[in-house]
């Protein structure tokens, strides 16, 4: 009984995906979650839910430009953007598409739609080059 | 029936009320309270892998299902934050959250040493 008690349990405090591991996933889990998140607003008249979930999109495009960054810059080395000439571009409009005047400042599901479909043609490039 | 019980935070989900290392007192199997700190189990991820027991603050009721709860890390801003808020979790079910956390045990106390030797005598 006393060993039941104070046998200390870890609780984790912690995210899903490790750091340090390059994976788009990262950036489509939290854009699915914003997706996920107007939908839910769409569908709810409570004040201080929709109140919060404002809080959380805007901090959860945040964190989609994070990984998108840290993929951009850290990832994808000169070659890759020799080979891939739009990739540039891509991040570009997807990071925008991230912010005010996307998924961060506004409720619209076309928008996460269209993030999503962003992160999506860099994953096809992100696995590309990890076959490679 | 609630038991009491120790648990060590680990990660930075729960900063700036929590740091990796922290001890918590919790009580197994008490009901979770609004605006409290509780030990859920979120469900499997996308891949079927199971999560671990992690540590969360209940915010508020599901307003679209008041027999659920919504929880959420304290730290919005950590890369990889997991909560209600998440994809794939959303509410969760009274059964899935374990333990109400009562209070931080402080990391050093007159005594500390001695009462562990003791601890450790009866638990072993």
């Amino acid at each position: 009984m006393l060993s039941r008690i104070f046998r200390t349990t870890e609780v984790s405090a912690h995210c899903d995906l490790p750091c340090g591991v390059y994976d788009p996933a990262q950036a489509r889990i939290e854009a699915e979650s914003i997706k996920a998140i107007i939908a839910k607003v769409a569908d709810n008249d409570d004040p201080d839910f929709r109140t919060r979930a404002v809080l959380i999109k805007e901090q959860r495009s945040e964190l989609v430009k994070h990984h998108l960054w840290v993929l951009w810059t850290d990832y994808f080395k000169a070659p890759h953007f020799e080979k891939y000439p739009q990739l540039h571009t891509l991040f570009n409009e997807a990071t925008k598409l991230a912010g005010a005047s996307g998924t961060k400042g506004e409720f619209d599901a076309g928008k996460a739609d269209e993030l999503l479909a962003k992160i999506a043609e860099i994953d096809t490039i992100f696995k590309e080059t990890k076959a490679a | 029936m609630t038991v009491i019980g120790v648990v060590r935070v680990r990660g930075r989900s729960m900063e700036p009320t929590l740091h990796t290392g922290d001890r918590l007192l919790v009580l197994r199997g008490a009901p979770p309270r609004v605006g409290r700190l509780a030990i859920v189990r979120l469900p499997d991820d996308s891949d079927g892998v199971r999560r671990p027991l992690a540590i969360k603050r209940v915010t508020m009721r599901d307003p679209a299902d008041p027999t659920r709860y919504w929880v959420e890390s304290d730290n919005q801003t950590a890369p990889g934050v997991t909560d209600s808020w998440t994809h794939g979790i959303g509410s969760l079910a009274r059964e899935q959250i374990r333990a109400l956390v009562l209070f931080r045990l402080p990391a050093s106390y007159p005594g500390r040493r001695l009462a562990r030797r003791v601890l450790r005598r009866f638990t072993r």
